[in-house]
Formats: structure tokens, sequence, C-alpha cells
């Protein structure tokens, strides 16, 4: 994995920290919190991904509701 | 009359079911399907040939095809855009490395200036704003009207003697905008200043007349034209294309190398050779004319109409969900078959409208794009705020969707409505 994936990875891990669980719109702003590791395009793509691989590995949830997919970073990782 | 079914079936990206659902694909403008023509043409350089092609290589029976072959597709290529001259043509990678080979080897001095717009893609932007700030030229912008439309007065306005080039998109990959070039041209050569337009969006889509228009440079992406990746096109009226110097040297550039008095002088090769450094990427050049002949056998025209119809539905069902904000001309007239929308309610962020569509629906995968497309600084002009995490998503089309696909899309996008706050 490149430096750049790994700090995307980083990057939804240390929004979640700050704030869990949070929609997709609350984590996208919040990357201004955290310049050294979000920092892929603005629009959001590359913290989308990274948070998807996370879902696929158990370590976080996300759950679909009406103001969008809500990310939870669960505890017992 | 093509019978737009069968178009359907060279696409076996199409005839698929992933993760159990049957494929919308709605991605076009950033990446167009292959058919079958296109691989078997790639296929076979690589499984029958697979030799160096090209200016003074190998002239064995396998590099001798491969050069025949790759001009040939070059001549396809100088029929599509009704170029000139085959010299007229140079492959690059893509439309963004066309846009960078022009900007970076225009002769440009401080006191000059170079003229391009808001709703560029950051391709046709950012290579002339990294020259300019090289040079100290000035960079003026014209801004584009709030739907993605341009006043020609807006342009009178910003170019002037001192104008070395305008680099213009024809088409906005975001807006779906068709731009009015020959005006824009027209403007331009009254003051003597050169325009590059950015074709990556309209030559996959409308005939595309580089003479009938007289547009100095133009650019294509063949990825988005039905044809491989890592293939574009760079047009340039040969006698500037003469004046210009190179981006790249090395190999397949030269006439000679003379070396004499432990001094070497190089003599180049006149265009398009000069700019196509390097042993070149012939599976994908090959894959270039077979995308070309593709096109042209269906007809431009035929593309062209059966995309406004798509235009039209696509974008009179969104509009008439009244559920969400549409960027670009309310005419469908104006535009390529594109729509970039977000919802009105703001409360969901655009990677979910993407998302939603390709992981929560029971029977279809629609496949499409969300974020700014590249185009940041129109997206501020119009008070959508990138770093804010804000966006919009692109459904795109092109000749291998349906109007049935669009009826499942626009139902789905209704029942979306219904789903959010």
């Amino acid at each position: 994995m490149s430096d750049f994936r790994k700090r995307s990875t980083e990057c939804i891990l240390a929004i979640l920290e700050k704030k869990n669980p949070a929609t997709t719109k609350e984590i996208l702003a919040m990357t201004d919190l955290f310049p050294d590791l979000c920092v892929g395009c603005s629009s959001g793509g590359d913290v989308i991904l990274a948070g998807k691989e996370l879902v696929d590995k158990g370590v976080l949830e996300r759950e679909w509701t009406s103001k969008g997919f809500v990310w939870n970073l669960l505890t017992e990782n | 009359m093509v019978v737009w079914s069968r178009i359907r079936k060279d696409f076996p990206v199409l005839n698929q079911l992933y993760e159990g659902k049957s494929l919308i694909y709605f991605d076009s403008a950033c990446m167009a399907l292959k058919p079958i023509q296109v691989w078997e043409a790639m296929e076979y350089y690589y499984k029958y040939l697979g030799a160096c092609g090209g200016a003074g290589r190998s002239t064995h029976s396998l590099g001798a095809e491969t050069s025949l072959l790759t001009e040939q597709a070059r001549q396809k290529v100088t029929s599509f855009i009704n170029a000139e001259s085959p010299n007229e043509i140079i492959w690059t990678r893509n439309a963004t490395e066309g846009l960078n080979i022009i900007a970076a080897t225009i002769p440009l001095t401080k006191d000059e200036n170079v003229v391009t717009t808001t709703l560029e893609h950051h391709s046709g932007m950012l290579p002339f704003y990294k020259r300019c700030t090289e040079t100290g030229s000035e960079l003026r912008l014209v801004e584009a009207k709030e739907d993605g439309t341009f006043d020609p007065a807006d342009f009178e306005e910003k170019i002037d003697d001192k104008t070395k080039i305008v680099s213009f998109v024809h088409a906005s990959n975001l807006t779906g905008s068709v731009a009015p070039l020959e005006e824009v041209v027209r403007i331009s050569h009254e003051h003597d200043a050169l325009v590059i337009s950015d074709d990556a969006q309209f030559a996959p889509h409308q005939k595309l007349d580089v003479r009938a228009i007289d547009v100095d440079f133009s650019v294509i992406s063949i990825h988005k034209a039905v044809g491989p990746t890592g293939i574009g096109v760079l047009y340039g009226k040969y006698e500037l294309l003469e004046e210009l110097d190179m981006f790249l040297v090395g190999g397949d550039v030269i006439e000679d190398v003379v070396y004499e008095n432990n001094k070497i002088t190089p003599k180049y090769l006149p265009p398009p050779h000069k700019f196509e450094a390097g042993l070149q990427n012939y599976g994908g050049i090959l894959g270039a004319g077979a995308a070309v002949d593709y096109l042209e056998k269906i007809g431009m025209d035929n593309i062209h109409n059966l995309e406004q119809k798509f235009s039209r539905k696509l974008l009179e069902g969104v509009l008439e969900l009244d559920k969400f904000e549409i960027m670009g001309p309310m005419d469908y007239k104006q535009r390529t078959a594109l729509v970039s929308f977000r919802p009105k309610s703001d409360s969901v962020n655009h990677n979910d409208v993407v998302e939603y569509f390709n992981e929560l629906l029971p029977q279809h995968k629609i496949l499409m794009r969300g974020g700014n497309m590249c185009v940041h600084p129109f997206q501020y002009q119009i008070g959508i705020n990138p770093r804010k995490g804000e966006g919009v998503v692109r459904a795109s089309l092109y000749i291998y969707n349906t109007m049935e696909e669009i009826e499942i899309f626009l139902g789905e996008l209704e029942n979306f409505a219904k789903v959010i706050d």
C-alpha cells in the first residue's frame, strides 16, 4: 500500500476517533482538522474508499440512514 | 439505420452480473467502455506483432507492419477530426498531456497573457497557470455563467493583442454544456491569438471538424471515445507544430545526432515525429484506430442524435422530481448526454449518493461519479465548496446506454429522494 492510501486510512480513523459515529458529510467536513493525513482530493473519494476497505476488514461498520451513510468505529478494535 | 441493441452487445462489460446485479454504466465522461473490436485490434498487435514501429526503427517484417498500422491509425484520426494532414496528428498519453505540451512549448513572454475560463477541467487550466507562473505572464480567467454557458462578449473583454493563446473547453465534463468555440476562435484570431480546444468531452460525442472551426490546436483522450487507456491525440496546424519546440527529446525524434570536435549537434525530424520521443504505445495506437473506425461506422450524427434523446429524457426526468439541483443549461440541446446534480436538501453527501446507487439497489448497480470532476474553480464560483467536502454526482451516458436504463435510474432516484431527509 502506498503512503497515500495509508494516510487516507489513518485520516478516516483519526476523524472517527474524534467523533464516532459520524455521517459521510460530517467526516468530510472534518478533514481540515488532519491536514497531514487527509491529503487526497477534497471531493473525499479517497477517504470513502479507505473507509470501505476498513468495513471489509471489520474495523468499521457502515449503515444507511436518511442522512446518508453513518460510519462507526468498532470499539473492540 | 443503427441497431443500438446490437451495438450494446459489443461491450461485454454490460453483459455480466457484477456481485449478482446488472450494471448500468453512467460514468462514460470519465471512461468509456471498450467494444470487442478495440481489444481485437490491440490483441493483434500484442499477439502477432509485438515489435518496434516508428521513425527509423526496425525494418524487419514485424516492425514494418507495426509502423504501417500505426500510420494507418494516424490517418484514421486525421479523417475523424477532418485535419488537413496526418502530420498534424501527434500521439500522446491523453488530452492532459497534449495540453501540457502546448502550455510548455508555446513561446510566451512576460508582457503577453493567456486566457482561459473558470469552467476548464484542471488539465486545461493548470498547465497554463504553471507556465504563466514561470514566465510572469498574466493568466486571465473568463467566468462561465452560472449554467455553464458563456457570453462571447466576456471573451472580447479579456482577449487583446497581447493574448498569446486561449485554452477553452469545448464541452464541459461538469455541466455538459457545449461552448461557442467558433465564436471564441473568431475573436481570438482577430487579435492573432491562438486557440487550443479541450475536445476530450466533445470529440467522442459530436463531429469535430478542426478545419471548419479553424481551431489551432485540439486535444482528445481516446479512452473517452471507446478506445484504450493511455492514448490520446494532440492536433495542431502544421505550420504551428513546425515552429514549436518539443516537450520531450530522445529516440524516434531524430534525423541525426552529429558528433564533431567533441560536440553533438542534433537534427530533429519534422512533425509529428519530433513530438513522439521514445517507443510508442503501439497497441494503444492500433486500439485508437479501431475506436475511431467503430465510431465512424456508427456515424457521429447518429451518436449525437441518440445522445440528444438521452440528454432530454435524463434532464427532464431529474428536473421533474424537483428534489435535485442540476448543473448546466436547462435546454438539453445545449448539452452532451450528462447531468451533474446534487440533492437540494443538502443532508446527504455526494459520495453517499454514488454509494447508494452502487451498493443498495436490489437488482442493479448504477455506476456514477461523485466529486468535483476536476473543475474546482467553477464550483467555488457557483457556491459549492470542495474544501467542505461539497460536490456533485454525475450521470454520463454513451452509445451503449438505453432509454430503459434512464427510466430505471429515474425510478430509483425518485425512491432515493424519499429516503433522505
